[in-house]
């Protein structure tokens, strides 16, 4: 059990494994002959216990490490008894629905103008340059759509229901 | 980073910090007798919350007096007991509504 335990401790950012390997090392020492007598079961009960938790809190450091500490804790069960102020505001949602439905529209035409083009099926012949007018429109769609959002975002802004006040009170209430 | 309301591991731990500082095992026992069981901590979740809590300055390191030469042991800093004591207003407030609530339901 002693060598899946530091095997599993090898899952941990070295910087991690150098401030707590040895502790948590003699702190599982310990448990383990504090269990050793007792039954079966229990026993089982324990090991399954470290090694979960071993694994779980390997994948968060690793995380923290790679991430930062944000998302290390969005990604971890604390996301959901987040309380309502640290959620995304709703409207957050609804913009990026409106940007996407925007960048599939222009996927869309993309696909679009890419097959109005003529296929020989052969040899690639001489690039021939495409209607300029056809390829301009995907930009002046993803602008439009960008701008039709950050409308409705000042829209939302103006009726306090961007979430951007919210964020600024709770600021002003931890200062 | 640590937030109000604390998670129930995070709680008991300092809560057995609040009264002495103790090394890793003494927490994990303290922390089940202080929940009658209810709540016992693998080593890797006590020490990603002990992590956490240094990191955000709530407890400290100290090499233990007495005991084996070098064993670390944690103790509250100023920031972490004032953080703890809030918590714990905070869960006064909310347990005497439940109270109060609860009696005028019956």
């Amino acid at each position: 059990m002693r060598v899946i335990y530091s095997g599993l401790m090898r899952l941990y950012p070295a910087q991690y494994r150098e401030q707590f390997g040895e502790e948590m090392a003699a702190v599982f020492e310990d448990l383990t002959s504090e269990h050793g007598a007792e039954k079966f079961l229990s026993r089982c009960a324990f090991f399954g216990r470290e090694i979960t938790g071993l694994m779980i809190g390997a994948a968060r450091e690793r995380m923290r490490v790679l991430f930062g500490d944000d998302l290390g804790l969005s990604l971890s069960t604390r996301r959901f008894f987040m309380r309502n102020e640290f959620r995304f505001p709703r409207t957050t949602a609804v913009l990026m629905t409106i940007i996407l439905a925007g960048v599939a529209m222009a996927i869309k035409m993309g696909e679009d103008i890419a097959g109005s083009l003529p296929h020989d099926g052969g040899q690639v012949g001489p690039i021939h340059p495409v209607h300029p007018t056809l390829l301009g429109a995907i930009p002046i769609i993803l602008v439009s759509f960008y701008a039709m959002g950050l409308a409705c975002w000042a829209i939302l802004f103006a009726l306090r229901k961007s979430g951007f006040h919210r964020l600024a009170n709770m600021s002003g209430e931890r200062d | 980073m640590q937030t109000l309301p604390l998670t129930e591991p995070v709680l008991l731990i300092l809560l057995s910090l609040a009264g002495r500082p103790r090394h890793g095992y003494s927490i994990l026992k303290d922390v089940e007798r202080m929940s009658d069981g209810r709540v016992v901590l693998s080593t890797g979740t006590l020490y990603g919350a002990l992590r956490r809590l240094l990191d955000d300055e709530w407890i400290e390191r100290m090499e233990e007096k007495e005991g084996p030469r070098g064993r670390q042991a944690y103790r509250l800093t100023p920031n972490g007991r004032r953080k703890l004591q809030l918590e714990v207003a905070r869960m006064k407030q909310l347990t005497r509504v439940a109270s109060l609530r609860a009696v005028k339901e019956s």
